[in-house]
């Protein structure tokens, strides 16, 4: 079966920044896990809202003392 | 990603049933205000996006998609409002159909319908920039930096880059802010521990000196390291349940002596004088109306300032002068910007008050703990008030929420209560008279007291270190973030500028060869300043006339979306962009399209004949290209300049025995197409700056020309000994010269009684010949096989041949040379 035909996408810049964002932060030795929810909530299931954000750099379980 | 073969409206805006076919290449609707081509641009706009930002943009409260966007007369019917478009998709190579209904914006038919094709229709939905008018276009040019970045922003999506930007960032700050108190508290901890240790500097040599020495009063062996876990009073027997908790008297001494310190520092001459500043810088910030109504007045001022083009307020219709009101409006938001710095100026030295509040809660709360173990227990009741008080206020202006409740709490700042003083008194009088501990009993108080106050340092030092590796983690987030998006948008940037004026100086290569220009993104702001004939960089509206400007707004927009959507950049809707652009720069115009986006469909509309020429004579749209809409009214919608359609409507008229309207009706349509002819066959006609020429001036021109050209031809044909061409032209001159004698029109000049003027007083039977004279006569301009009107070619200097579009026409003018 022939592999499905890659979308002809528009170059979506804010996707392009999400992207090279995660890149560096793995590059400079980022936390995999805070990369991973990083990724989610930028790219796979966008909300860039401030309590997301924060709580994909630092998880659920953040410690609030 | 699309292309756009067909579309047909019915029911919807002004239009009741329309079928243009655009066959997937540029495509020009031309016709008067008010003829309906803003219908179409409405339309496409509908069916691509399911929305119509003429019905829902600002101002447009009360105007509804669904109620209005129906013909008038279906209004209560608004499913029978639709719109459907064949696209192809050029790189999955399918043809879609599109069909959307005015009852269901949101939802749309789409046939085939795949996953591929889906997310192709999702994405044209998300990009309505794709549709351009002269209104949105000329406001890359003539905006504010900062609204100009948000409308750049808005078309390239950068939103989002910005919402992510700012929210890291307040993330990152606000982790900073909570770490000031945190280290507060761990020196608060040290100095606490220090004080009870005896020692100047906190460190593990220091501290396991002081521990062992007291350990060793007690016969207990040195500790002799210092682990994250050490108990300083490991192998030391815990008090028993009887015995009292009793106050440390040395340990008591010591923190009384620093806590009447920290106070005289509190109330000292160098805190006043910081106080007093303060106060001051704070007081002038309040009386300004402008800093007491905050940010959300700053973001109305931003709004406003980027939303007047009008030349009257929106809300009473008060005429205003645009230019003083704007100068008036930035103004505030200058005064605006120097109250934040001032303010900022302020909050730095704020940092030195909150500091020693932070201090004076630490040094005071030993003392509450060593008076509740007092026996009797000493009331201190002021002094934790005043710990509450340091604190509340503390909290108060490191925030700076409300520069009234930061006034309240410097006007009474550093003020000691005497009651304070009193109680700490009472205190240190109750410890002087506690007998002196024994030795070993001291030794022991020692060692409690260093326990408890290295426990505090420690729970303090976790808590500020955690903190500190949540905010570094922050920053360095935020950070990364921030030079990332800055690369990237300088790159992108760089090449739309570069793109831009490549563009710009296509089109006034003429003039502005070598022109250039800057965009210059800085913090939510996007300048954009343009070179003046070499003499400097200014904004596009300082020097620039409107045409430029409009020439500007169309590049900066092309080059964007060069780069926005880079391949995908396959169509777009120019709505009656450049009307301010010159003759001489359209044609550029016209080639810079063809030239430049020959894989983008241009629909373009526009409300001038001679534009349209212009794009035909250039060759960006082809002769059946376009659409003329010559009138509209309610009940039909818009009428085209369709040959089909004028002679059945003349028809019509005289059936019902309407000579005034068909004579009407052909007289407009012998002057439209007259002038079609003029500029077709470069028939010479007398100038006229203002280009309002009569039909007499211009038919018999055209007819004059047609018959030159015939005998040219012929003349040339002879030349090269070409009998049988000779001959061929000659019956086709024939048949013309016989057309146009059977309408008259050469008669026009010299026998009134036969001028179109009194038409109008002709009966049914006489009109009908004069009718079918004219529609041979216009007929004898056109190929029969394509049926497009002969010209001559090239369009400009010596002629040197009468062809048609096909091809199947091409008569030779140019003579054998002798």
């Amino acid at each position: 079966m022939a592999a499905p035909r890659k979308l002809d996408t528009t170059a979506d810049v804010p996707t392009q920044v999400f992207q090279k964002f995660l890149e560096s932060v793995t590059a400079a030795g980022g936390n995999a896990e805070t990369v991973g929810r990083l990724k989610t909530t930028l790219l796979e299931k966008p909300d860039l809202s401030e309590e997301a954000l924060e709580t994909a750099i630092f998880g659920e379980s953040s410690d609030d003392d | 990603m699309i292309r756009i073969e067909s579309i047909t409206i019915e029911e919807f805006r002004g239009v009741r049933k329309l079928t243009l076919e655009f066959k997937g290449k540029n495509f020009s609707i031309c016709g008067p205000n008010g003829t309906g081509k803003s219908g179409v641009v409405d339309a496409l706009e509908f069916v691509l996006t399911g929305n119509i930002s003429r019905l829902s943009g600002e101002g447009r409260g009360e105007i509804s998609l669904r109620q209005h966007a129906p013909h008038v007369d279906k209004r209560n019917d608004p499913a029978k409002a639709r719109v459907i478009v064949t696209v192809t998709i050029p790189h999955l190579k399918k043809t879609v159909t599109i069909e959307r209904d005015a009852k269901n914006p949101a939802f749309f038919k789409i046939s085939p319908n795949t996953p591929e094709i889906l997310e192709v229709v999702r994405q044209v939905a998300a990009h309505p920039e794709i549709m351009l008018s002269r209104r949105e276009l000329i406001r890359y040019v003539l905006a504010t930096p900062g609204k100009r970045n948000e409308e750049v922003q808005a078309l390239l999506h950068l939103d989002r880059i910005e919402e992510v930007r700012a929210n890291l960032l307040k993330i990152s700050n606000r982790l900073k802010r909570l770490l000031a108190p945190l280290e507060s508290a761990v020196k608060s901890a040290v100095d606490g521990l220090n004080r009870a240790l005896v020692i100047d500097q906190m460190n593990k040599e220091n501290i396991l000196t002081a521990v062992n020495a007291k350990r060793a009063i007690l016969h207990l062996p040195d500790i002799g390291d210092l682990t994250p876990t050490t108990s300083l009073k490991d192998g030391m027997a815990s008090p028993g349940p009887a015995k009292p908790q009793a106050v440390p008297k040395k340990q008591a001494i010591a923190d009384i002596g620093a806590a009447r310190e920290t106070l005289q520092e509190l109330g000292g001459e160098e805190m006043k004088k910081v106080a007093s500043s303060v106060l001051v810088e704070l007081k002038a910030l309040a009386g300004d109306p402008l800093a007491a109504s905050g940010v959300s007045l700053e973001n109305f001022y931003k709004i406003g300032i980027a939303l007047v083009n009008e030349e009257s307020c929106p809300f009473c219709e008060t005429e205003w002068d645009m230019e003083t009101l704007r100068t008036k409006v930035q103004a505030k938001l200058d005064r605006l910007k120097e109250l934040s710095r001032k303010r900022k100026e302020v909050e730095k030295k704020i940092q030195t008050l909150t500091a020693v509040l932070r201090k004076t809660q630490g040094i005071l709360n030993p003392l509450l703990q060593h008076a509740s173990v007092a026996k009797p227990a000493i009331e201190m009741e002021a002094v934790e008030e005043f710990v509450s008080t340091c604190r509340s206020s503390g909290q108060t202006l490191a925030n700076l929420h409300s520069l009234a409740d930061a006034i309240v709490v410097m006007e009474d700042f550093a003020a000691l209560p005497k009651k304070v003083t009193d109680e700490i008194g009472k205190l240190e009088e109750h410890v002087a008279a506690i007998p002196d501990a024994t030795k070993q009993d001291a030794a022991r108080e020692f060692l409690t007291i260093a326990q408890e106050r290295l426990d505090v340092w420690r729970e303090a030092r976790r808590k500020e270190h955690a903190a500190r590796t949540k905010a570094t983690q922050a920053k360095f987030l935020s950070d990364t973030y921030a030079k990332v998006s800055d690369e990237l948008l300088a790159g992108l940037y760089a090449e739309v500028e570069k793109d831009f004026s490549h563009l710009y100086s296509v089109i006034n290569r003429n003039d502005e060869k070598t022109f250039s220009a800057n965009l210059i993104p800085s913090m939510g702001k996007l300048g954009f300043n343009v070179d003046f004939y070499g003499r400097g960089f200014f904004p596009p509206g300082a020097y620039h006339s409107e045409g430029h400007q409009d020439g500007m707004g169309l590049c900066l927009y092309l080059a964007l979306m060069r780069h926005l959507q880079k391949d995908g950049f396959t169509f777009a809707v120019l709505d009656d962009v450049l009307m301010s652009v010159d003759t001489g720069h359209r044609r550029e115009v016209c080639a810079l399209l063809k030239k430049e986006f020959p894989n983008t469909q241009f629909i373009l509309t526009t409300h001038d004949p001679i534009w349209l020429r212009h794009m035909k004579s250039e060759g960006l749209i082809a002769g059946r290209g376009a659409v003329q809409f010559r009138a509209w009214n309610v009940d039909f919608g818009p009428t085209q300049w369709d040959d089909r359609d004028v002679w059945a409507e003349i028809e019509d008229y005289l059936n019902k025995n309407d000579v005034r309207s068909a004579a009407a009706l052909l007289r407009h349509y012998l002057e439209y197409t007259s002038s079609e002819l003029c500029h077709r066959l470069r028939a010479p006609v007398e100038f006229r700056a203002d280009a309002q020429f009569q039909l007499g001036e211009l038919l018999p021109a055209a007819v004059g020309r047609l018959k030159k050209m015939f005998a040219r031809a012929k003349d040339a044909a002879q030349s090269w000994g070409y009998k049988e061409i000779v001959a061929a032209i000659g019956v086709r001159e024939a048949a013309f010269v016989e057309a146009a004698t059977a309408s008259n029109v050469e008669q026009w000049q010299v026998n009134v009684a036969v001028h179109y003027n009194v038409w109008d007083n002709l009966t049914k039977e006489d009109f009908a010949p004069v009718v079918k004279a004219f529609r041979n006569l216009v007929e004898s301009f056109n190929c029969a096989d394509c049926g497009e009107i002969l010209r001559v070619s090239p369009d400009r200097e010596t002629p040197d041949s009468v062809r048609c579009d096909c091809g199947k026409i091409n008569l030779n003018l140019r003579q054998k040379k002798a």
